[in-house]
């Protein structure tokens, strides 16, 4: 029996402090965890790391996702956790990845400069689908380079 | 009674007849007793002088192995056997876990020991003990038990070197997840605050639920304050992130008040009061906070406490009555009806304002009592009035959202047989904006009953056209503030014509609040408001004095019409 699909994309910011090599050994510690833990449960995803701000896609089923982020939300690292999206979902996105981590395609663009700003429901969602599709690409791009 | 009797023999038999029968009847009985005690499930034997056994039972051996006395056993038995009573007794737990208990009789030349494994039910009992003191629900401790531990602490604490802290935190808006979503939502959100809370405490804080959805830490060793205000601070901002429940999102707030021990309290009750009263103080202060305990809180608790015994009893008491300001028309000059005002006349506090318990009464509810007493007492005065002039009473978002006023206006003009259309209403924008729909709704009835409804102190709140829109007030009431705010500021000018124009515009009367000179008079004539009300015609009135009032202007504007 296979249960069914779920995403959750959220975004919080970053309370890692330090130099930025610091920061990276911090977010690199963060993927391995992920990756190790995620694996045994088949959950995938990416994880972005980017001015501040850290946003991620998880993918699996729903009790998995839900102890997972309570995991994550107990987390020091950040904080401000906004949940964007949380619903069914047909495929994975990131179906190789236990987590990826996507934060160097990108440099040091800004790709997430409008989030906060609105707060009514309906701009979650679209901030949601928004934050999914930045990341499916960048994982795109990043395969497309590793191969 | 046949033993007893036997000496003479009864039977026939040869043989019986040639022995000694009270011989025999000792052997017998010696044997049966015997048979007796080795066939007992209970351990029995007999102790003599210097520990050694002259007699044992199977059971005995079961329990202690066979083989001479085991030293704990011996101790036991040596201690019991230096009792006074006759009959001795202990409990006593031995090394390979047992607990047995052990009694003791003298005998002329030895001690008779009995003893069970009662172990089964010590064990049951710690059990027993050990659910009294755990909340089923998240497993953590509950009241009882921190009031235990509490008590404990503070029992063993050394005041010169010790501290410590008890953290009473309080979770927000649960209440309304538990009702919209159902127990089981609820229920698995408490549990996820409990592990959320085990995660951040040390292995030696005590964590319980106390009920509800309140908990509490005590939080031992470590330097305090910075201990407690490091977890009280992370606690807010853990607690308060939001859970994913059963594919529900959920955010809740959690409010901490601490108490240090043992400066804040000598006792578990004090200290437990205190870190309430913080919690308290961190909720007034807009809640997702954590607050210390202060001395002043204490005091101004019981202040408040103070008031609210007066406030409940100034409403049975009749302390509570009315005043009236007369509301005059411009056009005609003539007084249209008059505004119901609240007094307290405290027999301790002397006349109390009511802005200093009106805050009070919203919070603990008997506002809607107090509003109902106003609705019904200015509706009897006015009843009483020679003329059938209007009066209005001021109604709070409370009373709006208790549903009550409804039923409350139609007993009243039912009671009193006011005319609906003498009955006027204030409410000021902020009821509008809570609960729209059901607002609305219930407005739309009063006015179906011919009660006239009046917009309230606009122009200091949002003072949005929707909010005109949204219901056909039958008057707008502009605040004071800008009637008697500087005459040359052009803002307060233009406020008074905007709000005055639109009056006209929708069909509404406009009136001036606070017009207290001549000056403000000609301001608010020009600027286009058609009522006013305000010490230039006159302070309030107490009831008696309205008809004295009313003739006094007409004589007035008889002798000036003459
Ligand atoms: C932004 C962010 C994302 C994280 N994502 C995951 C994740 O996907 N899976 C995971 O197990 N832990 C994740 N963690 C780490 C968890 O918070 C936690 O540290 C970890 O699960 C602990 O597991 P470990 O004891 O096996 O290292 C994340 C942390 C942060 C700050």
């Amino acid at each position: 029996m296979t249960s069914q699909l779920y995403r959750l994309v959220y975004h919080s910011r970053n309370f890692i402090s330090g130099t930025p090599e610091q920061v990276s050994v911090e977010v690199n510690k963060i993927l391995e965890s992920s990756q190790r833990n995620n694996l045994l449960i088949d959950v995938t995803g990416a994880l972005i790391f980017n001015a501040g701000m850290f946003a991620q896609v998880l993918e699996g089923a729903r009790n998995d996702l839900e102890a997972t982020f309570e995991r994550i939300q107990r987390d020091e690292r950040h904080g401000e956790v906004e949940i964007l999206a949380f619903d069914e979902a047909s495929s994975r996105g990131f179906p190789s990845w236990s987590m990826g981590f996507v934060g160097h395609s990108c440099g040091d663009k800004e790709l997430f400069t409008h989030i906060g700003e609105g707060s009514g429901f309906e701009a979650k969602r679209l901030e949601g689908e928004h934050v999914f599709r930045v990341m499916r690409d960048l994982a795109i791009a990043e395969e497309t380079r590793a191969a | 009674m046949q033993i007893a009797t036997s000496t003479t023999p009864i039977c026939d038999d040869q043989k019986s007849l040639h022995r000694e029968p009270d011989l025999a009847h000792t052997e017998h009985e010696a044997a049966l007793s015997l048979t007796a005690l080795n066939s007992l499930n209970r351990a029995v034997a007999v102790i003599g002088p210097e520990n050694g056994i002259l007699y044992k039972n199977r059971a005995f051996d079961e329990l202690f192995g066979g083989g001479e006395l085991s030293p704990h056993l011996r101790e036991c038995l040596n201690s019991l056997a230096r009792g006074t009573e006759n009959l001795e007794s202990c409990e006593t737990a031995f090394d390979d876990g047992r607990t047995l208990r052990i009694e003791t009789m003298n005998l002329p030349d030895g001690l008779l020991v009995s003893a069970e494994d009662i172990s089964k039910r010590v064990a049951e009992l710690a059990q027993s003990a050990e659910q009294a003191r755990t909340d089923p629900l998240t497993l953590l401790g509950n009241r009882r038990m921190f009031r235990e531990r509490l008590r404990d602490l503070m029992a063993n604490l050394d005041p010169a070197q010790d501290t410590a802290a008890v953290l009473s935190i309080d979770l927000d808006r649960f209440k309304a997840i538990n009702d919209t979503l159902g127990h089981s939502v609820g229920d698995a959100l408490l549990r996820s605050v409990a592990s959320r809370l085990k995660s951040v405490v040390r292995r030696e804080d005590v964590v319980a639920r106390l009920g509800g959805d309140e908990f509490a830490v005590i939080q031992s060793g470590g330097p305090q304050p910075n201990s407690a205000a490091a977890l009280a601070k992370r606690l807010v901002d853990l607690l308060g992130r939001s859970y994913i429940i059963d594919g529900n999102l959920l955010n809740i707030g959690a409010s901490v008040g601490v108490a240090l021990i043992p400066t804040d309290g000598v006792d578990d009750d004090e200290i437990l009061k205190n870190a309430d009263l913080a919690l308290y103080r961190s909720k007034q202060d807009g809640r997702r906070t954590f607050r210390f305990f202060e001395n002043s809180m204490d005091e101004q608790m019981q202040a408040r406490r103070c008031l609210e015994i007066d406030l409940r009893r100034a409403l049975a008491m009749r302390e509570l009555k009315l005043v009236y300001q007369p509301q005059i028309t411009l056009s005609t000059k003539q007084v249209t009806g008059f505004e119901a005002l609240l007094r307290w006349q405290c027999p301790k506090r002397g006349l109390v304002a009511p802005a200093e318990f009106m805050p009070l009464a919203e919070e603990i509810g008997v506002i809607v009592q107090i509003g109902e007493w106003m609705i019904r007492t200015a509706c009897r005065e006015a009843v009483g009035w020679q003329q059938p002039l209007s009066v209005s009473v001021n109604v709070s978002a409370v009373q709006i959202a208790s549903l009550t006023l409804l039923p409350v206006i139609r007993a009243v003009l039912a009671e009193t047989g006011l005319d609906p259309g003498r009955l006027e209403l204030e409410i000021t924008e902020s009821v509008l904006m809570k609960d729209h729909a059901v607002t609305l709704d219930m407005l739309q009835e009063i006015r179906s009953l011919g009660v006239r409804v009046s917009m309230d102190d606009f122009g200091t709140g949002y003072s949005s056209l929707a909010s005109l829109r949204s219901f056909p007030f039958h008057k707008i009431r502009i605040d004071q503030s800008f009637v008697r705010g500087d005459p040359d500021d052009p803002g307060n000018i233009a406020i008074v014509r905007a709000i005055a124009a639109l009056g006209r515009a929708l069909g509404m009367t406009t009136t001036a609040e606070g017009v207290d000179t001549e000056g403000q008079l000609a301001r608010v004539i020009a600027d286009g408001c058609t009522d006013v009300q305000g010490y230039l015609i006159s302070g309030p009135l107490n009831p008696e004095l309205i008809e004295d009032f009313l003739h006094l202007r007409d004589g007035r504007a008889d002798a000036a019409a003459a």
